[in-house]
């Protein structure tokens, strides 16, 4: 467990080619880590709008919500997850659905690693200093955006290019699965009402 | 015990009523007080003004007041009305008796259609009458000093008609019109009447949306397009600086209310959470406060006159809304049609052309209370104010500029950790730096040595450590070699 919940992450992060190569070839990594790490993420994302310091915390605390916060992290990564497999399936990618949900949630990494300390640290800047923080979180995020990509090319054994069109394929098919699962509850409800509608009228009819 | 039983009764029933009579002497506001909080939203707030009487001209007994359209105290304190329907400007003296009724100016004869009138700090009167087209200036004695009726310059156009709405006037006897159909700004002239120039145009915005249908429009489309003109003033008033407050009624400027400086900049201090600009949340049917009047209270403080919603918006020397009161309707204490605001040094005026009345409001004890503190923080008494922004506080516990004015106060009395707490209360985050950083430097200083030795501590314990497991590998290392060797050996 400290083996792939410590040490491979921290590996992950600093030298993504290799590690991912192994997480493929030679099953390093777990989901039983990933969950772990999606879970430190969704920690250290709430622990950041409850405590970050006054001058970078624009959150309202009236409006802080815990479970939204689980839903905005869990729903956009398994849409991901889904969807970056659907679209390699597709075009002949190599990484197995266990594999994508891998490497996304050890990409995840630097976020915890980054935001949780920064956090702490934020409670004692000063306005001039704030501009440190979100330079640190923006490399957070860039670093994220940068290991996912080289998780991506590493299962799916893509070239360069074809892993930034997979990407962005992949954003838009997120948006593609949304519409869908919109029209299908909408769908689902008219359905419902319909029922509903008929059992009413043989109700009354008697 | 049935005596007892009956004064019982009247006791209780009296202290029943007495509680009745009690909370019908404060029963609330028509209107709902409220203010906006650092989110924006519309929070309950104590009435800083409450109506107290309202005054017609039957009151007065020179018959109803027909359309009147401007409203202004003088220096010693009495209400001139220009009563525009009636011809005439009614002057009321403080004690709301009819002083005099000027009807007509020597050599000039009736007044045409009255729309403003101003009185200077020598009493004179100043009377922009759009019907005769003529700003009059009125000494006291009632002799004309002063007509204005064709403004001479190389940059108004031959054919220009001057008609004069609103006029304010500096100490120095310089005179600001605002006038229909001038495009350019506001209107300023010299003591003696001279066409001095425009100040403070209302810049005309740029529509991109508009733009990018214009580019594939032909000309017989763009010529039924809408012109992009910039909107006109509504009214004007001047402060003791000689500095212009301007209402303007574009729906859509985010800065509705102007302070012009000689030079026509706008100057207005707009530091508070939102932009000064009446009401940030209505119903979009309903629109944004369109500004008709504006009124100078000393101090940086002023009121603006909001017609659309029949409300007052009154902010401080910065730009924060510091009380809202009125609304539209029909009890006492309402507007239909409010035109003109005036302010005695106490209470509030405010002049209703449908009701064809003015509505006195006296300030609550809240209301006496921000001013006062608005007043001495303008000043520099900042320290004087903390006492009256805690009794505001009392009053009203989401005040978030009493919580600032004490911070502030805080900041200056070195008392940096307190002024934290009332910052943060505040919301209000430049300031909260400041006493976090010298709040910050100072425990510095103070834990200073505790820091050093704690991190001196951790360095030769870290060292110590890493020494020691080095050493322990090492000797490790030699007993396993030695161990190979022997095996090898063996």
């Amino acid at each position: 467990m400290k083996q792939e919940l410590i040490d491979f992450p921290l590996r992950v992060m600093f030298k993504p080619f290799s590690s991912f190569w192994d997480l493929k070839y030679d099953n390093k990594g777990s989901i039983r880590a990933s969950i772990i790490i999606i879970a430190l993420t969704i920690i250290a994302l709430i622990l950041q709008k409850q405590f970050a310091g006054f001058l970078v915390n624009y959150t309202d605390p009236r409006l802080i919500n815990s479970l939204q916060d689980i839903v905005t992290v869990v729903v956009p990564f398994l849409l991901w997850v889904v969807a970056n497999w659907s679209i390699t399936t597709l075009m002949d990618g190599e990484g197995k659905f266990t594999e994508i949900v891998k490497v996304t949630a050890y990409s995840l990494t630097p976020l915890v690693i980054v935001y949780v300390p920064l956090t702490f640290i934020s409670r004692y800047m000063a306005q001039e200093e704030t501009a440190f923080y979100y330079l640190m979180l923006s490399i957070a995020s860039l670093w994220f955006v940068w290991l996912l990509f080289v998780g991506i090319m590493t299962v799916h054994q893509y070239t360069v290019l074809k892993t930034i069109v997979t990407m962005l394929l992949t954003v838009i098919v997120m948006g593609i699965i949304v519409f869908l699962g919109a029209l299908v509850l909408s769908m689902l409800y008219q359905i419902y009402d319909f029922l509903y509608n008929i059992y009413r009228e043989l109700l009354f009819r008697t | 015990m049935r005596i007892k039983k009956f004064v019982t009764a009247i006791v209780l029933a009296s202290v029943l009523f007495s509680t009745a009579l009690l909370e019908a002497v404060h029963a609330g506001t028509p209107y709902e007080a409220y203010n906006y909080n650092y989110w924006e939203e519309a929070v309950a707030s104590p009435a800083a003004f409450v109506p107290s009487r309202a005054v017609s001209g039957q009151d007065l007994g020179i018959g109803p007041f027909v359309e009147p359209n401007d409203m202004v105290i003088g220096h010693d304190g009495s209400i001139y009305v220009a009563d525009t329907g009636n011809k005439r400007i009614v002057v009321i003296n403080a004690q709301w008796e009819v002083e005099r009724i000027i009807d007509s100016a020597p050599g000039i004869g009736e007044f045409g259609t009255i729309s403003g009138i101003f009185v200077d700090a020598d009493g004179d009167l100043y009377i922009a009458d759009s019907g005769l087209s003529k700003l009059i200036v009125l000494s006291k004695t009632g002799e004309v000093r002063l007509v204005i009726d064709k403004p001479q310059s190389d940059i108004i156009a031959a054919g220009f008609k001057f008609t004069p709405t609103k006029v304010a006037v500096d100490e120095a006897k310089r005179m600001y019109v605002v006038a229909n159909g001038v495009f350019e700004g506001i209107m300023q002239f010299d003591a003696d009447g001279s066409f001095l120039g425009y100040i403070g145009t209302n810049e005309v915005k740029r529509d991109y949306y508009e733009i990018f249908w214009r580019l594939f429009s032909t000309k017989e489309q763009r010529s039924q397009m809408v012109l992009f003109i910039p909107t006109e003033f509504s009214n004007l008033d001047i402060d003791h600086k000689g500095f212009v407050y301007a209402t303007n009624i574009d729906l859509n400027s985010l800065t509705p209310i102007k302070r012009l400086n000689p030079s026509g900049e706008d100057v207005l201090k707009r530091y508070g959470y939102f932009e000064v600009r009446g009401d940030i949340r209505y119903r979009t049917s309903v629109g944004p406060s369109i500004f008709v009047d504006i009124k100078y209270l000393g101090d940086g403080l002023y009121s603006a006159l909001d017609s659309n919603q029949g409300k007052v918006f009154t902010y401080d020397a910065e730009g924060n809304l510091l009380f809202i009161y009125g609304m539209l309707a029909n009890q006492a204490g309402t507007f239909k049609t409010p035109v003109a605001i005036e302010y005695d040094g106490e209470n509030q005026l405010v002049l209703d052309r449908a009701k064809g009345n003015i509505n006195v409001f006296k300030p609550t004890k809240f209301g006496k209370l921000v001013l006062q503190a608005s007043r001495l923080h303008y000043n520099g008494y900042s320290e004087e104010a903390v006492p009256i922004w805690q009794q505001v506080l009392d009053l009203n516990s989401n005040y978030d500029i009493a919580y600032i004015g004490i911070g502030r106060s805080l900041v200056l009395a070195k008392q940096n950790e307190e002024a934290i707490f009332y910052f943060k209360q505040g919301m209000e985050r430049d300031q909260y730096s400041v006493a976090y950083k010298r709040y910050r430097r100072e425990e510095m200083k103070e834990q200073f040595s505790t820091i050093m030795t704690t991190i001196v501590i951790l360095v030769i314990v870290t060292a110590g450590l890493m020494i020691w497991r080095k050493l322990r590998r090492n000797r490790r290392k030699a007993a396993v070699s030695h161990s190979v060797g022997r095996d090898q050996a063996l």
